[in-house]
């Protein structure tokens, strides 16, 4: 059974893209996708594929267990 | 840099201009974006696409134009042809609001515009069953009913709407849909 598409995946993307003084733009260009898209990501309007999700992790310098979750994360300081 | 500019003949789409406006590098066409203003495109792009379909109904209609005299058939013909381009220039905005996606090869987008893409084409699809259904209907039971005749009347404008449909309902599920693309 698939997943319901329409659960979100839920992460920490704009906190760590943030901490390290990345753009959108930026940060879309190193993982090699529109802006739009890291704002839907951020949103959690879309849920990214398995090889986007490592991308963006390894350029946030972070685990993709540590930015990516099926449950709500805290995004707080 | 390497700049050549390549051609997807396929898709019929350069990869300049698919650039362009995925990057919204053309600012004039801005107002086109925002996705009420989408919409009221794709209703007028509906709205041409009846207008070219009725276009050999138009002569028979309450317009009592006999198209024996020359001169109606130049008013009916020039009308015609101005129906097409307006709806041939609806069709390029259509494609500029949703920067062409719809036309746009894999390598340029990514997977969440790959999506959108897919899930448009797929519904377009659907779409298009209908429109070919009624299309079918119409070339069945038209003779009966008496709507085409040989004289302005054969159904050939039906065809254009149908194949302008064909090559625009992607874009205007996409338009229709899409909050923000």
């Amino acid at each position: 059974m698939s997943r319901n598409p329409g659960e979100p995946v839920y992460n920490l993307i704009e906190v760590a893209r943030v901490a390290l003084g990345l753009t959108r733009q930026e940060l879309a260009d190193k993982v090699g996708v529109h802006y739009q898209t890291i704002g839907y990501l951020e949103r959690e309007e879309y849920s990214p594929s398995l090889v986007l999700a490592i991308r963006i992790a390894k350029s946030l310098n972070q685990e993709v267990s540590e930015l990516f979750s099926l449950t709500p994360l805290k995004k707080g300081k | 840099m390497s700049k050549k500019n390549k051609i997807y003949w396929f898709e019929g789409v350069t990869e300049k201009g698919v650039k362009s406006l995925l990057n919204e590098e053309d600012s004039k066409f801005r107002g086109l974006r925002p996705q009420r203003n989408r919409r009221v495109l794709v209703l007028l792009m509906a709205l041409g696409l009846v207008l070219t379909s009725l276009g050999s109904y138009w002569p028979t209609l309450k317009t009592n134009m006999n198209l024996s005299d020359g001169t109606s058939v130049v008013v009916y013909s020039v009308t015609a042809i101005l129906v097409i381009f307006i709806v041939l220039g609806g069709y390029s905005l259509l494609r500029i609001s949703v920067r062409s996606i719809a036309d746009a090869p894999n390598e340029l987008l990514d997977e969440r515009q790959i999506k959108v893409r897919d899930t448009s084409f797929r519904y377009a699809y659907f779409a298009m069953g209908y429109v070919v259904l009624g299309l079918l209907s119409l070339m069945l039971f038209g003779p009966e009913l008496k709507m085409f005749q040989p004289e302005g009347n054969d159904g050939s404008y039906l065809m254009i709407a149908t194949l302008f449909a064909f090559a625009s309902l992607p874009s205007m599920v996409m338009a229709w849909r899409e909050r923000d693309i």
